[in-house]
């Protein structure tokens, strides 16, 4: 599974009026995609169901990039196979 | 000192149109808004009818976002409040955000997010409820929705009691400009509770018309009446100071002259049947004007058999023998019963009265009861020359609100 594509499709569901271009690796959540926190929960809840695992709310916390997400499921991810 | 409060604007989402003209033309044509269920599968339910919302598709007023995070009860909130500020011509901005405040009060607020939480809850665990569940469910946020909206930074609060809420919102918003508290109020009430665990709950309360033949069902102050038909929508006012009002030349509507509110201390549904209360509050709210210009009532006129005759009463009691000379009419006989936003809907509707010089009907009449013997304008509407008019609203919990609104005089 592509971690990016279903990092933009869970960012998009939370933000339905979100314009796709904008989600790129470097975007700023709040600022450049209009999600906030409680946006990010129902992220991370989605993220969660599709790859199967749970992301720990302290890491979830220090997010700020779209980038951000993606790293921390990708540890994740690296955790689950090792 | 006190001021006087005028109406400048207002908006409504109603079971007979998507604002208020559209309502008012059905309202004064008689038609029913009541039909069968269709939010839900109303399959298994005793009851399968209601006035509900039709036509409504938020995105046709809101952003993907905003809609989705808002409950039906605060998207109609939003709906209708911008139509009221946008009609009155009220522009934010600021100069003016802190002397305007919002009352949007909502009999049972976010009843859909909160009942498909629950199954989620139930069926997922507690760490896939949604984090929006609190703010869609709290009756709050139809007034904190409209605030952040607008940009306003007056007042902003809710207020809940059942369904006299809406008279409550706009009577509490009439004394807080009044007093010099507050400019400008953004007042009024909002329900979208169409949901099966609310009607079930109305249904096993005894509340509800059992019968299914939908239009019909409605039938205020009628001898076989055996219920009242649960209806949805907003409606919200735009109340300002009548200096302020003028100082931005808005063009004023009517004047709000007064508001009182009892409590029956009796009965958590049913109300007093003697009427005292409700009487009483009938009388605070013309504490301040000659009692016998006033030329219309908008009756709570629920349609169950209790209401109808103990509001017969309250009305005998405040007006004497001159409550035979008064229309009176029942809107709820179209629009079913708003709940919360029932109050504000009704204050438009005199509002429109006042200024259209044309009073809608009580539909379905046809059996006369005779507890219930005053001239309730039956089944068509009529003209009417209106200096004041009062709209009571009586709510589960013994709630008894009454609000008066006078032509305004051009002074």
């Amino acid at each position: 599974m592509n971690v990016f594509e279903e990092v933009k499709k869970a960012l998009c569901k939370a933000n339905p009026g979100l314009d796709e271009s904008k989600v790129v690796s470097s975007a700023l959540l709040k600022d450049d995609l209009d999600i906030d926190s409680l946006d990010l929960v129902e992220v991370a809840m989605t993220l969660e169901d599709v790859f199967t695992l749970t992301l720990p709310e302290d890491e979830m916390e220090n997010i700020a990039t779209v980038g951000d997400i993606i790293s921390v499921i990708e540890a994740r991810l690296k955790v689950k196979s090792g | 000192m006190a001021n006087r409060v005028v109406v400048t604007g207002y908006g409504a989402v109603t079971p007979l149109g998507l604002n208020v003209e559209d309502t008012w033309r059905n309202l004064i044509a008689g038609v029913s808004g009541v039909g069968y269920i269709s939010l839900f599968d109303a399959t298994d339910f005793k009851v399968k009818i209601a006035a509900e919302v039709r036509g409504f598709d938020p995105a046709d007023y809101l952003d993907p976002t905003t809609a989705r995070r808002n409950d039906r009860f605060a998207q109609f909130a939003l709906v209708a409040g911008i139509q009221a500020i946008d009609a009155a011509g009220l522009k934010v901005d600021d100069a003016n955000r802190y002397d305007i405040g919002v009352l949007i009060g909502s009999g049972v607020g976010g009843l859909n997010a909160l009942a498909e939480q629950l199954d989620i809850l139930k069926t997922r665990g507690p760490n896939r409820v949604s984090p929006f569940l609190v703010p869609m469910m709290i009756a709050d946020s139809a007034s904190s929705q409209v605030s952040i909206k607008m940009g306003i930074r007056g007042a902003n609060f809710g207020l809940i009691s059942a369904c006299a809420t809406g008279t409550d919102a706009l009577g509490v918003a009439y004394k807080m400009i009044k007093w010099g508290e507050i400019k400008a109020m953004v007042a009024g009430g909002a329900d979208g509770a169409v949901t099966p665990v609310g009607f079930a709950g109305f249904t096993q309360a005894g509340a509800l018309s059992r019968n299914n033949e939908p239009q019909k069902a409605s039938r205020p102050f009628d001898m076989e009446r055996d219920g009242f038909v649960v209806g949805e929508g907003a409606a919200v006012l735009v109340l300002e100071n009548l200096d302020y009002a003028r100082s931005r030349g808005a063009s004023i509507i009517a004047e709000v002259i007064g508001y009182g509110a009892t409590s029956d201390a009796f009965h958590i549904t049913q109300p007093m049947e003697s009427g005292e209360a409700a009487a009483r509050a009938i009388e605070l709210a013309l504490a301040g004007v000659e009692r016998d210009e006033v030329d219309y009532i908008n009756a709570h006129g629920t349609s169950t058999p209790l209401n109808d005759a103990s509001e017969t009463k309250a009305i005998k009691k405040a007006f004497g023998d001159r409550a035979y000379k008064i229309p009176i009419s029942s809107a709820k006989s179209m629009l079913g019963h708003m709940m919360g936003a029932a109050g504000a809907i009704e204050a438009i509707v005199c509002c429109k009265v006042i200024n259209e010089g044309i009073i809608p009907p009580t539909v379905n009449l046809e059996h006369p009861d005779p507890e219930c013997d005053l001239d309730y304008v039956p089944n068509v509407a009529r003209d009417g020359d209106v200096r004041i008019a009062i709209s009571n609203s009586f709510g589960f919990g013994g709630h008894n609100s009454v609000i008066a609104i006078g032509r305004y005089d051009g002074q």
